[in-house]
């Protein structure tokens, strides 16, 4: 990822403002993050790649607002969170869905280091679909942006509206569903 | 234009790199995250989002620099 090189770009911009070539860079640093985000966490390749157009463009329409207190990767996942957090809220106004019992994970017999090993990689992405998609929607989030290597736990946090503590230790509990979830799916 | 060839450039590495998904057999991966990371590695971006924007931004102004930055040039030019 390039990050550095697309805000550098916009730092050094023209009085003018942001220029389409610059803005081109933002969407080359960024897309693909906001894309896997979007995708995984809806669960849906079509309103995957609309949330990913819409998101860029509420960011391009909104850009006056952009105040550098965050990088633009952690500006673009909070239009991006809201964006599919009102999809999936207008979704399931739709749709009665329920996750999960919490209770189901938390007392599986699987170790808290233990390795997930794939063995076939055609249906990887499937697979880790239905396993994002048993999740709460909470932990399905935590797991998305902690994969990111660009954010920090604090980061995590700002963006998921908690402390970096409360992020980890979620997280050993996302993990733990993650892992029952992912295996029965094999 | 530079803004398409931009973009069409990114979409061709991030196609290229979709085409390894499903070379590989027998990854472990220690914790959920960094399977969710090597997922994200080789999913492909669909091209027809930076398609899509380019047309959805080609009739708006420029985007605005962000006031702050207005404001801290204009007191430190």
């Amino acid at each position: 990822m390039n990050e550095p090189v697309a805000e550098q770009a916009c730092l050094d911009q023209a009085p003018s403002g942001l220029t389409p070539s610059e803005f081109a860079d933002l969407y080359t640093s960024h897309s693909r993050a906001i894309y896997y985000l979007a995708l995984r966490f809806l669960g849906d390749p079509q309103k995957a790649e609309d949330a990913t157009h819409d998101v860029f463009l509420k960011a391009f329409r909104k850009m006056d607002q952009f105040r550098g207190e965050a990088s633009w990767r952690t500006w673009l996942y909070r239009i991006a969170i809201n964006h599919c957090r009102n999809l999936q809220q207008a979704w399931h106004e739709r749709h009665l869905f329920s996750n999960a019992d919490d209770a189901v994970w938390e007392s599986a017999a699987v170790p808290d280091d233990s390795p997930l090993r794939v063995l076939e990689t055609r249906e990887l992405g499937e697979r880790i679909q239905k396993a994002l998609d048993g999740l709460p929607a909470e932990y399905r989030l935590l797991l998305l942006l902690v994969a990111d290597e660009e954010l920090s736990y604090e980061q995590v946090g700002v963006l998921t509206e908690q402390s970096a503590d409360a992020v980890r230790g979620k997280l050993h509990r996302a993990r733990k569903a993650f892992t029952v979830l992912f295996r029965k799916s094999a | 234009m530079k803004r398409q060839t931009k973009l069409d450039s990114a979409e061709q590495q991030q196609h290229a790199a979709g085409q390894q998904t499903q070379q590989q057999s027998a990854l472990e991966f220690a914790a959920a995250e960094e399977l969710l990371r090597y997922d994200a590695e080789h999913t492909a971006v669909p091209g027809s989002i930076a398609q899509r924007l380019q047309e959805s931004t080609g009739s708006l102004p420029p985007p605005a620099r962000s006031w702050w930055r207005r404001l801290f040039r204009r007191g430190n030019p």
